[in-house]
Protein backbone atom coordinates (compact mmCIF):
# COMPACT_ATOMS: atom_id res chain seq x y z
CA UNK A 1 0.00 0.00 0.00
CA UNK A 2 1.19 3.47 -0.56
CA UNK A 3 2.23 5.48 2.67
CA UNK A 4 2.88 9.20 2.60
CA UNK A 5 5.49 10.65 5.04
CA UNK A 6 4.83 13.63 6.31
CA UNK A 7 7.73 15.37 8.87
CA UNK A 8 6.75 16.08 12.12
CA UNK A 9 10.09 17.23 14.09
CA UNK A 10 8.99 18.23 17.25
CA UNK A 11 9.58 17.22 20.41
CA UNK A 12 7.69 14.32 21.84
CA UNK A 13 7.12 16.34 24.84
CA UNK A 14 6.57 19.20 23.05
CA UNK A 15 2.81 20.01 25.31
CA UNK A 16 5.13 20.02 28.37
CA UNK A 17 7.99 22.44 26.98
CA UNK A 18 5.16 24.74 25.79
CA UNK A 19 4.18 25.19 28.94
CA UNK A 20 7.67 25.31 30.62
CA UNK A 21 8.15 27.66 27.81
CA UNK A 22 6.03 29.96 29.11
CA UNK A 23 6.58 29.89 32.83
CA UNK A 24 10.30 30.48 31.78
CA UNK A 25 9.32 33.48 30.22
CA UNK A 26 7.28 34.41 33.37
CA UNK A 27 9.43 33.56 35.74
CA UNK A 28 12.55 35.78 33.78
CA UNK A 29 10.59 38.71 33.29
CA UNK A 30 10.39 38.80 37.17
CA UNK A 31 14.12 38.23 37.23
CA UNK A 32 12.95 35.17 39.43
CA UNK A 33 15.57 32.32 39.79
CA UNK A 34 14.08 28.92 39.83
CA UNK A 35 16.00 25.66 40.39
CA UNK A 36 15.14 22.00 39.88
CA UNK A 37 16.95 19.81 42.56
CA UNK A 38 16.82 16.65 41.35
CA UNK A 39 18.67 13.47 43.22
CA UNK A 40 17.71 9.55 43.97
CA UNK A 41 15.35 9.33 47.05
CA UNK A 42 17.18 9.82 50.27
CA UNK A 43 20.00 11.63 49.30
CA UNK A 44 19.46 14.48 51.14
CA UNK A 45 17.14 17.19 48.71
CA UNK A 46 14.99 17.89 51.23
CA UNK A 47 17.89 18.92 54.13
CA UNK A 48 19.92 20.63 51.82
CA UNK A 49 17.26 22.98 51.48
CA UNK A 50 16.22 23.01 55.25
CA UNK A 51 20.07 24.10 55.18
CA UNK A 52 19.48 26.56 52.54
CA UNK A 53 16.34 27.90 53.98
CA UNK A 54 17.58 28.31 57.39
CA UNK A 55 20.66 30.57 56.47
CA UNK A 56 18.17 33.41 54.54
CA UNK A 57 16.95 36.58 55.89
CA UNK A 58 13.58 36.06 56.54
CA UNK A 59 12.95 38.98 54.13
CA UNK A 60 14.26 36.83 51.15
CA UNK A 61 11.89 36.14 48.59
CA UNK A 62 11.79 32.54 48.46
CA UNK A 63 9.47 29.43 47.90
CA UNK A 64 10.32 26.10 47.26
CA UNK A 65 7.57 23.47 45.42
CA UNK A 66 8.22 19.90 46.73
CA UNK A 67 7.04 16.87 44.86
CA UNK A 68 6.42 13.18 46.35
CA UNK A 69 4.15 10.61 45.29
CA UNK A 70 2.72 10.44 48.52
CA UNK A 71 2.37 12.42 51.74
CA UNK A 72 2.98 15.95 52.57
CA UNK A 73 5.73 15.33 54.81
CA UNK A 74 8.84 17.55 53.34
CA UNK A 75 6.67 20.37 52.74
CA UNK A 76 5.79 20.66 56.88
CA UNK A 77 9.93 20.23 57.10
CA UNK A 78 10.28 22.79 55.06
CA UNK A 79 7.60 25.29 56.35
CA UNK A 80 9.11 25.86 59.58
CA UNK A 81 11.44 28.13 58.44
CA UNK A 82 8.79 30.84 57.62
CA UNK A 83 8.60 31.00 53.79
CA UNK A 84 5.94 29.41 51.68
CA UNK A 85 5.92 26.28 50.34
CA UNK A 86 3.88 24.10 48.29
CA UNK A 87 3.63 19.91 48.22
CA UNK A 88 2.89 18.32 45.07
CA UNK A 89 1.60 14.70 45.55
CA UNK A 90 1.90 13.27 42.27
CA UNK A 91 -0.47 10.03 43.57
CA UNK A 92 1.87 7.87 41.77
CA UNK A 93 3.43 9.75 38.85
CA UNK A 94 7.59 9.39 39.19
CA UNK A 95 8.36 12.69 38.40
CA UNK A 96 7.11 16.26 38.27
CA UNK A 97 6.04 18.01 34.71
CA UNK A 98 5.12 22.01 34.00
CA UNK A 99 1.84 20.89 34.28
CA UNK A 100 2.17 20.62 38.03
CA UNK A 101 3.93 23.71 38.49
CA UNK A 102 2.06 25.95 36.24
CA UNK A 103 -0.96 24.71 38.58
CA UNK A 104 0.84 24.96 42.13
CA UNK A 105 2.55 28.56 40.70
CA UNK A 106 -1.07 29.85 40.18
CA UNK A 107 -1.36 30.13 43.90
CA UNK A 108 1.16 32.18 44.35
CA UNK A 109 1.88 35.66 43.45
CA UNK A 110 4.94 35.37 41.15
CA UNK A 111 6.21 39.17 41.88
CA UNK A 112 6.50 38.53 45.65
CA UNK A 113 9.19 36.08 44.80
CA UNK A 114 12.99 36.05 44.11
CA UNK A 115 13.84 32.38 44.27
CA UNK A 116 11.67 29.79 42.92
CA UNK A 117 13.08 26.07 44.36
CA UNK A 118 11.68 23.13 43.56
CA UNK A 119 12.42 19.76 44.63
CA UNK A 120 11.42 17.06 42.04
CA UNK A 121 10.11 13.33 43.22
CA UNK A 122 13.39 11.29 44.05
CA UNK A 123 14.29 9.69 41.00
CA UNK A 124 17.75 9.74 39.09
CA UNK A 125 16.08 8.90 36.02
CA UNK A 126 12.44 9.92 34.60
CA UNK A 127 12.44 13.65 35.88
CA UNK A 128 15.80 14.20 33.78
CA UNK A 129 13.44 14.35 30.54
CA UNK A 130 10.86 16.91 31.60
CA UNK A 131 11.54 20.66 31.82
CA UNK A 132 9.83 22.68 34.40
CA UNK A 133 11.02 25.98 33.19
CA UNK A 134 14.04 26.39 35.56
CA UNK A 135 17.08 28.16 34.77
CA UNK A 136 19.24 25.11 35.63
CA UNK A 137 18.62 21.55 36.98
CA UNK A 138 20.69 20.75 40.63
CA UNK A 139 21.88 17.10 40.86
CA UNK A 140 22.30 16.14 44.84
CA UNK A 141 24.11 12.89 44.84
CA UNK A 142 24.86 11.52 48.44
CA UNK A 143 28.33 9.56 49.12
CA UNK A 144 25.89 6.52 50.30
CA UNK A 145 25.02 6.02 47.18
CA UNK A 146 28.62 5.09 45.15
CA UNK A 147 30.21 6.82 42.80
CA UNK A 148 29.46 5.50 40.11
CA UNK A 149 26.12 6.88 39.50
CA UNK A 150 26.64 9.65 37.02
CA UNK A 151 27.81 6.69 34.73
CA UNK A 152 24.65 4.87 35.46
CA UNK A 153 22.29 7.84 34.82
CA UNK A 154 24.26 10.09 32.69
CA UNK A 155 21.01 11.51 30.87
CA UNK A 156 20.05 13.79 34.41
CA UNK A 157 24.09 14.08 34.89
CA UNK A 158 24.40 15.44 31.84
CA UNK A 159 21.81 18.34 32.06
CA UNK A 160 23.32 19.55 35.48
CA UNK A 161 24.16 22.99 35.81
CA UNK A 162 25.90 21.83 39.19
CA UNK A 163 26.27 18.37 41.12
CA UNK A 164 26.57 18.83 44.85
CA UNK A 165 27.55 16.07 46.11
CA UNK A 166 25.96 15.55 49.88
CA UNK A 167 26.67 13.72 53.40
CA UNK A 168 30.52 14.58 53.01
CA UNK A 169 30.70 14.44 56.59
CA UNK A 170 30.27 10.14 56.12
CA UNK A 171 33.30 9.94 53.94
CA UNK A 172 35.70 8.62 56.74
CA UNK A 173 33.04 5.47 57.18
CA UNK A 174 31.51 4.77 53.34
CA UNK A 175 33.97 3.09 50.57
CA UNK A 176 33.17 6.24 48.33
CA UNK A 177 35.95 7.48 46.07
CA UNK A 178 35.35 11.35 46.23
CA UNK A 179 37.80 12.22 43.46
CA UNK A 180 36.47 9.36 41.31
CA UNK A 181 33.18 10.66 41.81
CA UNK A 182 34.06 13.81 40.27
CA UNK A 183 35.80 12.13 37.73
CA UNK A 184 32.81 10.42 36.55
CA UNK A 185 30.80 13.33 36.84
CA UNK A 186 32.89 15.09 33.99
CA UNK A 187 32.92 12.29 31.85
CA UNK A 188 29.43 12.92 31.41
CA UNK A 189 29.10 16.75 32.19
CA UNK A 190 32.46 18.35 31.84
CA UNK A 191 30.66 21.75 32.58
CA UNK A 192 28.93 20.91 35.33
CA UNK A 193 29.97 22.85 39.02
CA UNK A 194 30.32 20.25 41.64
CA UNK A 195 30.17 21.51 45.09
CA UNK A 196 30.53 19.36 48.38
CA UNK A 197 28.25 19.77 51.39
CA UNK A 198 27.37 18.04 54.76
CA UNK A 199 23.14 19.14 56.23
CA UNK A 200 25.07 17.76 59.72
CA UNK A 201 28.04 19.67 59.69
CA UNK A 202 27.44 22.43 57.60
CA UNK A 203 30.78 21.66 55.73
CA UNK A 204 30.40 23.39 52.13
CA UNK A 205 27.36 25.02 52.84
CA UNK A 206 28.88 28.22 52.21
CA UNK A 207 30.39 27.88 48.97
CA UNK A 208 26.70 26.53 47.97
CA UNK A 209 25.31 29.94 49.09
CA UNK A 210 27.54 31.89 47.36
CA UNK A 211 26.76 29.58 43.87
CA UNK A 212 23.34 30.71 44.83
CA UNK A 213 23.90 34.25 45.43
CA UNK A 214 25.85 34.14 41.67
CA UNK A 215 23.46 32.72 39.57
CA UNK A 216 20.15 34.88 41.47
CA UNK A 217 22.61 38.12 40.56
CA UNK A 218 22.56 37.11 36.84
CA UNK A 219 18.97 36.07 36.76
CA UNK A 220 18.07 39.65 38.57
CA UNK A 221 20.13 41.37 35.66
CA UNK A 222 18.73 39.89 32.89
CA UNK A 223 15.12 41.41 34.22
CA UNK A 224 15.62 44.42 32.27
CA UNK A 225 16.87 42.82 28.80
CA UNK A 226 13.41 40.66 29.23
CA UNK A 227 10.99 43.14 29.94
CA UNK B 1 9.41 4.52 34.45
CA UNK B 2 7.79 7.29 32.75
CA UNK B 3 7.63 5.59 29.56
CA UNK B 4 3.91 5.50 29.75
CA UNK B 5 3.88 8.86 29.94
CA UNK B 6 6.45 9.39 27.06
CA UNK B 7 3.62 7.01 24.84
CA UNK B 8 1.03 8.79 25.83
CA UNK B 9 2.45 11.98 24.48
CA UNK B 10 3.23 10.15 21.44
CA UNK B 11 -0.12 9.41 20.70
CA UNK B 12 -1.13 12.44 21.58
CA UNK B 13 0.48 13.85 18.72
CA UNK B 14 -0.40 11.00 16.19
CA UNK B 15 -4.13 11.95 17.19
CA UNK B 16 -3.50 15.60 16.18
CA UNK B 17 -1.99 14.90 13.25
CA UNK B 18 -4.56 12.49 12.02
CA UNK B 19 -7.14 14.70 12.39
CA UNK B 20 -5.73 17.06 10.50
CA UNK B 21 -5.81 14.33 7.46
CA UNK B 22 -9.06 12.75 6.88
CA UNK B 23 -9.19 9.91 4.58
CA UNK B 24 -6.18 8.71 5.84
CA UNK B 25 -4.95 6.95 8.73
CA UNK B 26 -1.68 7.10 10.50
CA UNK B 27 0.34 3.60 9.90
CA UNK B 28 4.14 4.26 11.40
CA UNK B 29 5.29 6.68 13.91
CA UNK B 30 9.17 6.98 13.63
CA UNK B 31 10.44 8.43 17.01
CA UNK B 32 13.81 9.84 17.28
CA UNK B 33 15.61 8.59 20.64
CA UNK B 34 18.75 9.91 21.84
CA UNK B 35 21.40 7.59 24.18
CA UNK B 36 21.37 9.96 26.84
CA UNK B 37 17.35 10.65 26.45
CA UNK B 38 16.88 8.96 29.90
CA UNK B 39 14.06 6.47 27.48
CA UNK B 40 14.01 2.90 27.77
CA UNK B 41 13.27 1.23 24.35
CA UNK B 42 11.49 -1.63 25.76
CA UNK B 43 9.89 -0.44 27.82
CA UNK B 44 8.57 2.55 25.41
CA UNK B 45 7.26 0.08 22.67
CA UNK B 46 5.29 -2.32 25.28
CA UNK B 47 3.93 1.05 26.77
CA UNK B 48 3.06 2.16 23.03
CA UNK B 49 1.94 -0.94 22.14
CA UNK B 50 -0.13 -1.32 25.11
CA UNK B 51 -2.10 2.02 24.25
CA UNK B 52 -2.37 1.50 20.84
CA UNK B 53 -4.26 -1.78 21.15
CA UNK B 54 -7.63 -2.31 20.90
CA UNK B 55 -8.25 0.95 19.87
CA UNK B 56 -9.04 3.25 16.28
CA UNK B 57 -5.22 3.37 15.55
CA UNK B 58 -4.45 -0.06 16.08
CA UNK B 59 -2.40 -1.26 13.81
CA UNK B 60 -0.06 1.56 14.29
CA UNK B 61 3.67 1.00 13.59
CA UNK B 62 6.62 2.65 16.50
CA UNK B 63 9.79 2.85 14.80
CA UNK B 64 12.52 4.16 17.81
CA UNK B 65 15.50 5.72 15.23
CA UNK B 66 18.22 5.53 17.94
CA UNK B 67 20.73 8.09 17.95
CA UNK B 68 23.26 10.01 20.29
CA UNK B 69 22.61 12.74 22.92
CA UNK B 70 19.48 13.87 24.51
CA UNK B 71 16.85 13.65 21.62
CA UNK B 72 13.80 12.70 22.35
CA UNK B 73 11.65 13.78 18.83
CA UNK B 74 8.46 12.90 17.07
CA UNK B 75 10.76 12.59 13.24
CA UNK B 76 7.64 11.64 11.20
CA UNK B 77 4.85 9.93 10.35
CA UNK B 78 3.80 7.82 7.17
CA UNK B 79 0.20 7.98 6.10
CA UNK B 80 -2.16 4.94 4.44
CA UNK B 81 -5.09 6.48 2.35
CA UNK B 82 -8.21 4.77 4.45
CA UNK B 83 -9.58 1.85 1.88
CA UNK B 84 -13.51 1.74 1.77
CA UNK B 85 -14.88 -0.10 4.46
CA UNK B 86 -12.30 0.55 7.19
CA UNK B 87 -13.17 4.34 7.66
CA UNK B 88 -14.56 3.97 10.83
CA UNK B 89 -11.64 2.32 12.13
CA UNK B 90 -13.52 -0.58 12.87
CA UNK B 91 -11.38 -3.45 11.35
CA UNK B 92 -8.18 -3.07 12.24
CA UNK B 93 -7.58 -6.49 11.82
CA UNK B 94 -8.05 -5.96 7.90
CA UNK B 95 -5.52 -3.38 7.73
CA UNK B 96 -3.45 -4.93 9.18
CA UNK B 97 -3.26 -7.90 6.72
CA UNK B 98 -3.25 -5.31 4.03
CA UNK B 99 0.04 -3.10 5.18
CA UNK B 100 1.48 -6.45 5.71
CA UNK B 101 1.38 -6.97 2.56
Amino acid sequence: METTRVSLEKKVLSENDRIAATLRDQLHQRGILCLNLISSPGSGKTSLLECTLAGFHPATRVGVLTGDIQTDNDARRLARYGFPVQQITTAGCCHLDARMIEKSLKLWNLDELDLLLIENVGNLVCPASYDLGEEAKIVVLSVTEGEDKPLKYPATFHRARAVIINKIDLLPYVPFDLELAKRNVRAVNPDAEILETSCTTAAGLAPWREWLQQAQAQANTRQPAAV
Amino acid sequence: MHEMGIAQSTLDAVRKEAALRPGYRVAKIVVRLGDLSGVDTESLSFCFDALVQGTDLDPLELVLDQVKGDALDLAYLELEEIQEGTANGNHPSLVGEESSQ
